[in-house]
Parts: structure tokens; sequence; C-alpha cells
């Protein structure tokens, strides 16, 4: 998971390795991302999501669909 | 990974001391312990540790160094390696695993924090920063190359 200037560079950087575009996420989702995961990590109880929990957490900062499930088998 | 609420095992408890005394490490230091001083810590035998790793690691909470099992090279946000997302925080210098891990030293450790990171592509200098618990927003994007479903094939890649 790769930090860009732009979604220039981010399909300058795809081309380049002839990887397919992917989801981009700005910097507001990716802190909200950072406090579900790592908020309590410190702490007896911390644990990974599980999957549902996953599915729910991306959904509540708008990202939705096969590539955000991590029991999806659509995308490789 | 299901989980056992109430049926906690002896292995869980040792998995969620060793857990913490690696993070509590990490904290401090910046480093990720190795096996023999998790062990002379907790008081408990290396192979009781290095049993441990793997059991967190099953649990996908700590990723152990290929070819090794006596240490760990991620104990997500923070890489036992040097990475390109350096962070400063607390006065100490941590090296984050990916972009999202970047953001994640700052809400492990409820501080403000740096990270000078690069443009993927460029290489140009590219700031992330979090002050009095707020990202400092960007017109930046973070790109997830890998789905979900796949993260943890390969998460050193991911």
């Amino acid at each position: 998971m790769l930090l860009f200037r732009s979604e220039e560079t981010v399909d300058l950087w795809c081309k380049g390795r002839n990887i397919p575009r992917r989801p981009l996420i700005n910097l507001d989702q990716l802190w909200q991302l950072a406090l579900h995961w790592y908020s309590n990590r410190i702490t007896v109880e911390s644990r990974r999501p599980a999957a549902d929990e996953m599915v729910s957490i991306f959904a509540s900062i708008g990202l939705a669909g096969p590539f955000w499930d991590p029991k999806s088998n659509q995308w490789k | 990974m299901e989980r056992n609420i109430g049926l906690e095992t002896k292995d869980d408890k040792l998995d969620t001391r060793v857990k913490l005394a690696i993070y509590e490490t990490i904290a401090e230091t910046g480093r990720i312990p190795a096996s023999p001083e998790v062990s002379r810590n907790l008081g408990v035998s290396q192979d009781e540790v290095v049993a441990a790793f793997g059991r967190l690691h099953a649990k996908r909470l700590v990723l152990p160094e290929p070819g090794d099992r006596t240490r760990v090279r991620m104990a997500p946000p923070f890489s036992a390696v040097p990475t390109p997302f350096p962070v400063e925080a607390n006065g100490k210098l941590y090296y984050a695993n990916c972009v999202w891990d970047a953001y994640g030293v700052a809400a492990a450790l409820h501080c403000d924090a740096v990270s000078h990171a690069l443009d993927g592509h460029t290489g140009e200098p590219l700031t992330l920063e979090v002050k009095n618990g707020q990202p400092i927003l960007k017109p930046y994007f973070a790109h997830f190359a890998v789905p979900a479903a796949h993260w943890w094939d390969n998460l050193i890649f991911t």
C-alpha cells in the first residue's frame, strides 16, 4: 500500500509494473482505517477485526464491493 | 478467525502477554524484540515465546521473520526493518509497513507523529502528519494493489 501525490503518479506506477489500477483512498479515509485497526492495538483485548467486521468498517468509510470483502474470491 | 469468548486457554493468556511485551518494547524503543528478549522480560522459555509468535501469526497479529521463527518482521503497524515509511513520534523513530501503517503508528501510540514518506512512483518526498489526534489532510492518495481477501497471502508485498 503506497502513497502517491496524484492519480497521475498512481497510473504511471501501475503502467510501469503492468499492474491494474485498483481503488484509491484519500487521507481522511486512510486515517479512519488506521484508527479502526490500531487504536487499541497495545491493549489486552486487541485483535484483528473479523471478516464481517472488516466489511462493516470499510463500508462505514465508503469502501464497498468485492475488493474490500476479505471473503470474496472475485479479485486475484 | 473464530473467537472463543470466555474460553481463554493457557496459550491464549501467554499469547496476550507476549503480544503486549512485543508492543511495549516497540513503543519504548522503536525495535521489535526477538524471542530471547521477550523470554527474559516475561520469565518464560524461548520455546514458549516462539510458539506464541506462531499462534499470534495464525491470529494475524504478527508476521514472523521469513526463515527465522525466533524473530518478528511485522507487528503491525510496526516493521522490524527500515521501510519507505519512517515515522517520528514521541521523540523516537519507528518504521511502518505501508502507508496505512504510517498513520497506524500515531493511532496505536495515541500521539502526534510525522512520516516522511515518498511518492510511490516519483520518489518525491510526501509528508504525513498527525497533530492533536487529527491528520493534516493533503490531496494525496493511497493505492491498494492487493484486494482484502489476499492481504495476508504475501503481507510483505501488500
